[in-house]
């Protein structure tokens, strides 16, 4: 009886014309986020409407925080300055939550054919955008209620929104790659999503962080999207480079643990699903 | 695509293992073992059994195979890992060209939406890209045949719906190489029937297909070459006739075994003994699988405590279901021999047999038939199968002979049907 491990394992070799490999993931990922899409909000009466009330309910309730306490906001509006934050972050919040749990819904398919296994964590992502997209119009709508003058900068916003799905796409890897054989790491993905909001600048801006402790805050990769997102949209300024550099590097090393991660991990989901 | 290396060989496995679960890596798992050896001396943790043993086969280009074996023998697990859902443990798996699952088809159906939004998935899940799913959407929706309901939400279907659905799609996936596995019990017999010659037609372009069905029947008429696996291993390989045969000799050895290891029933007064029984041949050899058709007997030996005037026995013959086949008595066949003290062997001959293939199990008993007192009963005293290997299949057998009679229209005969012997 042969031994086994990581080293010496089997071999598949499929020679299939791989001309047709990316239009094939392209055309299941569009059908899995207009899957997910029509599917989510169907029997809901609020439907789409969901995507603009969750970030002005945290908004709201900010704002009542800060009635109790004083947090400074760079001389913005409150209301602006915390759903201009709040916006992003309910981005990645939402699709790292939809992630984990995202090989585990679709089993049956994992189970039966065999497909790049990203493309199910990746859809969640994309189809996290749409909401994103829904709550940017009523952000824009806020900006210009406020007169908020915008500039050139915001052609950095491409930029940050990349950035923004690669940081939701790569935590979202790995706790769904996890996940499928432990489930402790979808149990604790909302602890986790609420410990990272409050090392996030959302509520306070960053100037209130210590200096001496501004280089460790920074290894949160979401600190250079939200303060992006920020000087972007509110002070019509580029984005602060520190932090942003910071981001790109460490979601540039969080995609290359997950990614290898959840391949290796991939060929034995149906194994365990 | 690159050239197979020998000819037309599209699928090669090559001493293929396969173990579920995740590898763990040897060093982790010695560690792992001490640890637990120190807290309570259990023995060494095992990865769990092997779903597939040195798994070798080469199947060729256009040829359809059928997988049979036992539930558990590992035949979906090779279709998976041929697929390429699950990784080998160990071993060499190759395929020339695409390969394509028709395994459970419905599985991906999101109930919420319509037919037509499910066949726009499930078409991209299996492989097509979006110019193609609306090019052949007409196609499918003409092969489901659901009309009107393919608009409608797919949780107010019927089960045989959502199977036509599924496999309305896959269907019209090309592909070089078919699994299928216990596709066919779907839908009604026209959709069946629409199902086989749809496989006929992707065989006769040049398609390989290796399917796995329990019905016999199926795999008999749909696949030319047939594979035995059982325990993980492939066992016999040849036309797909001689692998059913061979699996039925399987099942019927199997339930020879559980019908020799059931408990059994007894009564018994003690004023008589049974001491072993056996089937035996037209030499007097001992036999455990009778040929269809052929003769054989059935051998007890048992010793009487009391003596009888007139003793009776009676064996019955029943099948793997539990059906009665066969029940006589000595008395009324003509035996009327008075049984003093003393040890006996009792023969029953059966020079014409009428079982068909399957496994049976002997009852016997002894009576006195003045007082119709039973001495000594016991179920499944000896059991034995009867094997052949002709495709025809009952409870009993028999020379069947057929006749086809063209009727003139308008001109009908008047005396009933022909008869045939």
């Amino acid at each position: 009886m042969p031994t086994t491990d990581f080293w010496n394992r089997g071999v598949y070799v499929n020679t299939s014309p791989s001309a047709r490999r990316w239009p094939r993931f392209f055309s299941l990922l569009s059908a899995l986020v207009v899957r997910d899409l029509t599917s989510r909000y169907r029997r809901s009466s609020l439907g789409m409407w969901w995507a603009f009330l969750q970030p002005l309910i945290l908004m709201l309730l900010f704002n009542m925080l800060r009635g109790f306490v004083n947090i400074p906001s760079d001389g913005i509006p409150y209301v602006l300055f915390s759903y201009a934050a709040l916006t992003p972050w309910t981005f990645v919040s939402n699709s790292v939550s939809s992630c984990g749990p995202s090989i585990i819904t679709n089993a049956e398919v994992i189970k039966k054919i065999a497909l790049p296994r990203e493309v199910f964590p990746l859809a969640c992502v994309v189809a996290t955008l749409f909401d994103f997209a829904v709550s940017c119009i009523l952000l824009a709508g806020m900006m210009a209620w406020f007169g908020v003058p915008v500039g050139l900068s915001l052609l950095w916003l491409p930029v940050l929104i990349v950035l923004m799905a690669a940081v939701a796409f790569s935590v979202g890897l790995l706790i769904s790659g996890l996940g499928t054989f432990r489930k402790d790491f979808i149990f604790a993905t909302p602890f986790l999503m609420q410990a990272w909001l409050f090392v996030t600048p959302v509520i306070y801006p960053l100037s209130t962080v210590p200096e001496s402790w501004r280089l460790l805050y920074m290894m949160n990769p979401m600190v250079g999207v939200v303060e992006g997102f920020r000087n972007v949209l509110l002070k019509a300024e580029p984005p602060p480079m520190e932090p942003l550099a910071c981001a790109v590097v460490i979601t540039g090393i969080l995609l290359a643990i997950a990614w290898p991660v959840f391949r290796s991990l991939s060929s034995y989901f149906a194994d365990v699903l | 695509m690159s050239e197979p290396m020998s000819d037309d060989v599209v699928v090669k496995i090559d001493g293929l293992w396969k173990r579920y679960g995740l590898p763990v890596p040897e060093v982790v798992r010695k560690v792992w073992n001490l640890a637990r050896r120190s807290k309570n001396s259990g023995r060494p943790e095992d990865d769990g059994p092997w779903a597939l043993k040195e798994v070798n086969l080469e199947i060729r280009r256009g040829e359809t195979v059928g997988i049979v074996g036992r539930n558990g023998a590992g035949k979906s697990t090779l279709l998976k890992v041929l697929a390429g859902v699950t990784t080998p443990t160990r071993g060499r798996v190759e395929i020339y060209g695409r390969i394509f699952p028709m395994i459970e088809l419905n599985a991906g159906l999101n109930m919420e939406l319509t037919g037509r939004e499910n066949v726009r998935l499930l078409a991209a899940v299996m492989g097509l890209s979006r110019e193609e799913i609306e090019s052949k959407l007409p196609d499918i929706e003409d092969f489901t045949e659901l009309s009107e309901w393919f608009d409608r939400p797919v949780r107010t279907y019927s089960s045989g719906m959502l199977a036509r659905l599924g496999f309305g799609v896959a269907v019209n996936v090309e592909s070089d190489v078919i699994l299928i596995d216990e596709t066919f019990s779907v839908g009604d017999l026209k959709f069946q029937n629409k199902s086989l010659a749809r496989i006929r037609e992707m065989r006769e372009s040049g398609a390989t297909v290796l399917l796995v069905s329990h019905s016999l029947e199926t795999l008999q008429f749909v696949a030319r070459r047939g594979i035995l696996m059982e325990q993980g291993k492939v066992i016999a390989t040849g036309s797909s006739l001689e692998a059913v045969t061979a699996y039925e000799r399987l099942v019927f050895r199997a339930e020879q075994e559980r019908l020799e290891h059931r408990a059994k029933n007894r009564i018994s007064t003690q004023e008589a003994n049974i001491y072993s029984a056996r089937i035996f041949g037209g030499n007097g050899e001992t036999l455990t699988e009778v040929p269809v058709g052929t003769s054989f007997g059935i051998e007890v030996e048992f010793r009487l405590n009391r003596p009888l005037l007139r003793p009776m026995f009676s064996a019955g013959i029943l099948n793997a279901q539990g059906i009665l086949c066969k029940w006589n008595i000595s008395e009324e066949d003509g035996l009327a021999e008075p049984g003093p003290c003393g040890r006996y062997l009792i023969r029953a001959w059966y020079p014409e047999n009428h079982l068909m293939c399957g496994a049976y199990e002997v009852h016997f008993a002894v009576r006195d038939a003045t007082s119709f007192e039973t001495l000594e009963r016991l179920a499944g005293l000896v059991s034995f199968a009867v094997i052949g290997d002709n495709r025809a299949r009952g409870i009993v057998c028999g020379d069947c002979q057929w006749e086809l009679i063209p009727i003139e229209e308008n001109d009908r005969p008047s005396d009933g049907p022909e008869q045939t012997g």
